[in-house]
């Protein structure tokens, strides 16, 4: 049983492509489309990994993952933020957040995988 | 399911496309670089071709594809960044590499799994050049292949790692991190550091207390390594050290590197012994400090660097401040701003000139000295200004020994370049444009000139040909010598190959000079074999044009057996040239005063014909009345200036002659770019315009007619005069 991952990301497309990545690197995969979606979707399913991004309809990447981390089951829960080039204030929100890695958009899925391997391995 | 497989399937299609697509541009480029040397563009694109395929790849799974190519992107790396060459051997392996490839490509699309060896194999040929260079693993078996190549177990990166403790809040794995760098290496050793685990009662289960002292045998460069730990927050302390041999690496790197970087911290980070994040922290501790430390003490403190390599770091900012001293007492200054000033030099010259023909018609030897006053300090400007825009010829000479060694290792010969006089100066513009020309003659010495080794070793020479390229002034001009040690220029076959294709006849009795002289005609090869370099379409009658289109000459001298030397003569600039004033009819002419010979007067018996006798030679003559359709008053006793070039001679016969001037050049419009006979205009001391006679075309005109006997008449019209140029 591989380790599962959700995925935060108000575009499909791009929930598209990381599945695909992370499903040929052996990780089951969770989605949902904003902060919201996320925290109903989990409802105490347990997960190894989140990927979120910032700018979300209804609830953002960043009010999500304070959401999150006040959950004791997902407290130790490592996020990657998907934060875009030169928004170092989100970066340090999100930091502040509790979402400690981060890649900058766009990226290549290779160095997501790397980003997540690194934490997951 | 199936909407994710189609729309990867799609996806895959159009990675399949584009990968073709950048490997034929990889093939394009690197069967190019076989003839020529590459150009940065073409680096470049090498490069992105590889990385873009190695990216996508990734992508879809094609990690053999990914593995494979990180390799050869490495090469390309280097090759990008001027750190490797390209010779025919590189280039055959990139071309097996590339083919690979594509193989490898199409062994996923039809859904079959590749196989490692013939990958290993090539990756083994490509880390030859890679050398000692870092050679970071794209993941575990790259490295573990890279892994069986290296040395003793001492060399190893030695990571100390203490993290923050909180790092388990923030859902970081300490070990994680530790696995992450396998991929990286092999993890030789780790040991666990438990110093700081409290009693069991004091102990936070959500903190960390543990530290690591890891040993990695690994090729990746530090900063591959540190990005590890991107992640980590400040609160951690990393260190990461080299192991024994990288640290000579980076001493070599740091003696080697070409940028102008005077600060010891960027000289460290731009060599790899430490990285942009260590150098911050380091700064960041020296602004804290009240007595600040110097930043090498501060980096050896903080465990990022060894002293040596400081040292070494120290030693080559010293160089640098050096070489700053010297050059802030320079001064860069737009070309064309030189180039303007040189202009209006050139109109002050032509003014005192006029200016002191009027005033010597005035009986005032007060006025008139101090005129000579003013024109010999003029005179004095416009030499200074000139060497403004001199260069040394050593700009040209630097390409060589590339070409040299590409060319030779093209052509199988074993050649060696000696450059003299690297630093004989000439006008910036004239070093442009003898570039061309000279590799041109590069090339042929290599290709004709020197023999093969088996050919030299029978003729008891060296195996090893020698090629010199000299430069020196003489006499207000620049000579620049090509000169080989080969067979020398084969006068018989010269000869015979002129006769066949008709510029010359078996009963001209020519000396050796005017036969290798035959080598500089149009239409006129004697290599058996088409080789590479020549065929290509340009002839040694080009490289004689374009000198003399620089008014310079191109001598030959050749000793059988010895070696031949190609010396080519150039006026030191463009833009001013001693002339040789004249009149005909109502116009005024320059000739360049180092082309005449001497005046003398039209013989009155010369009749239709055009030549007559001079001291026993004919010497052929052309009435520049006539080619210029001047109707002005003529003089009754016409003169004729005897020009000379190169080896031929010939009469110019004007009405008036009014003796030696200095002139500046001015280009004609492009309107006139076509009329042949001039090459340039100027406005001579009394204001008037003076056409500037382009000798060398009026002289082959004058020999060509001259050859062409019984006496031809007739005007010589515009295009004529064109074809006789190009003929």
């Amino acid at each position: 049983m591989g380790k599962t991952i959700l995925i935060v990301d108000d575009s499909s497309s791009m929930r598209q492509v990381v599945k695909i990545t992370l499903k040929q690197a052996g990780y089951e995969v969770l989605e949902a489309c904003d902060g919201k979606d996320a925290l109903e979707k989990l409802s105490g399913q347990r997960v190894h990994l989140v990927i979120s991004d910032v700018n979300m309809p209804n609830m953002d990447g960043i009010t999500f993952v304070r959401e999150l981390k006040k959950n004791p089951a997902y407290r130790f829960v490592p996020v990657i933020m998907l934060t875009t080039e030169g928004s170092d204030e989100k970066k340090k929100a999100g930091q502040d957040a509790g979402a400690k890695a981060w890649v900058v958009k766009p990226f290549q899925p290779q160095q997501l995988l790397g980003a997540v391997t690194k934490l997951l391995m | 399911m199936s909407i994710e497989s189609n729309a990867l399937a799609q996806a895959l299609g159009t990675f399949m496309e584009e990968a073709t697509e950048f490997l034929g541009q990889m093939e394009e480029i690197l069967l190019r670089a076989e003839d020529e040397a590459c150009s940065e563009d073409d680096l470049n694109a090498l490069f992105r071709c590889a990385h873009t395929i190695k990216g996508s790849g990734g992508l879809f799974g094609l990690d053999e594809v990914v593995r494979f190519t990180h390799v050869v992107e490495n090469v390309l790396d280097q090759l990008r960044k001027g750190h490797l060459s390209f010779d025919s051997e590189l280039i055959s392996l990139l071309l097996e590499c590339q083919d690979h490839i594509s193989g490898l490509i199409s062994v996923f699309a039809n859904g079959g799994e590749p196989e490692t060896t013939r990958s290993d194999e090539l990756i083994v040929r490509l880390q030859v050049w890679l050398g000692g260079e870092a050679v970071p693993a794209a993941s575990a078996s790259a490295s573990a292949a890279a892994g069986k190549s290296e040395p003793g177990a001492a060399e190893h990166w030695h990571l100390s790692l203490r993290f923050d403790r909180k790092i388990l809040q923030d859902g970081m794995d300490p070990l994680a991190f530790i696995n992450y760098l396998s991929q990286y290496g092999e993890l030789a050793h780790v040991e666990t550091i438990v110093d700081a685990l409290p009693e069991f009662d004091d102990a936070d289960p959500e903190l960390c207390y543990l530290g690591f002292e890891v040993a990695l045998r690994s090729s990746a460069s530090k900063e591959e390594i540190e990005g590890v730990f991107d992640f980590i927050e400040e609160g951690s302390n990393i260190v990461i050290l080299p192991p024994q041999s990288k640290i000579a690496e980076f001493v070599t790197l740091i003696e080697s590197q070409q940028a102008e970087v005077a600060r010891i911290g960027e000289i460290l980070v731009a060599c790899g012994s430490i990285t942009a994040k260590e150098l911050e922290h380091a700064l960041e501790q020296q602004k804290r400090q009240a007595e600040p430390e110097r930043i090498g003490d501060i980096l050896i403190e903080q465990g990022a660097v060894l002293p040596p390599v400081v040292a070494a770091a120290a030693e080559k900012q010293k160089r640098v401040e050096d070489k700053r001293g010297a050059e802030s007492k320079m001064v860069k200054v737009p070309a064309e701003r030189l180039d303007a000033m040189i202009d209006r030099v050139g109109e002050l010259v032509i003014a005192s000139v006029g200016t002191h023909s009027r005033i010597s018609g005035l009986q005032r030897p007060d006025i008139l000295e101090s005129a000579d006053v003013l024109i010999s300090l003029v005179e004095d400007i416009r030499d200074m200004a000139l060497r403004l825009r001199m260069v040394a010829i050593g700009e040209v000479f630097s390409r060589f020994p590339r070409v040299v060694r590409d060319v030779s290792k093209e052509l199988g010969k074993d050649i060696e370049l000696r450059i003299h006089g690297a630093d004989a100066e000439l006008d910036k513009s004239m070093v442009e444009k003898i570039a061309d020309p000279l590799m041109h003659l590069v090339r042929n010495s290599m290709d004709h000139g020197i023999e093969p080794a088996e050919v030299r070793r029978a003729r008891g020479k060296p195996a090893r040909g020698t090629l010199e390229l000299n430069a020196y002034h003489e006499s207000g001009a620049i000579s620049i010598e090509v000169k080989d040690d080969g067979g020398g220029l084969n006068r018989e076959r010269i000869l015979k190959k002129a006769i066949e294709s008709g510029l010359a006849s078996a009963d001209d009795n020519l000396s050796d000079e005017d036969v290798y002289r035959l080598i500089l005609a149009p239409g006129f090869s004697t290599a058996e074999k088409v080789t590479n370099l020549s065929g290509r379409g340009v002839g040694m009658d080009v490289v004689r044009a374009n000198i003399e289109a620089l008014r310079g000459t191109l001598d030959i001298e050749s000793v059988p057996l010895q070696g031949t030397t190609m010396r080519l003569c150039l006026p030191l600039t463009l833009a001013i040239i001693d002339g040789f004033h004249v009149g005909v009819g109502d116009s005024h002419f320059v000739i360049p005063l180092d082309m005449v010979v001497e005046c003398i007067e039209l013989p009155a018996d010369v009749g239709d014909r055009d030549y007559f006798d001079q001291r026993n030679e004919a010497l052929p003559f052309i009435r520049l009345r006539e080619i210029f359709g001047e109707r002005g008053n003529g003089h009754p006793r016409p003169r004729v200036v005897v020009v000379r070039f190169g080896a031929r001679r010939a009469g110019l016969v004007v009405d008036r002659i009014y003796g030696k001037c200095q002139t500046v050049i001015k280009p004609l419009g492009p309107l006139f770019s076509e009329v042949p006979a001039v090459s340039g205009s100027t406005i001579i001391g009394s204001g008037e315009v003076g056409m500037i006679l382009d000798v060398p075309s009026l002289v082959r005109h004058c020999a060509a007619a001259a050859g062409k006997r019984p006496a031809r008449k007739a005007a010589l019209s515009a295009s004529e005069a064109v074809e006789s140029i190009a003929s």
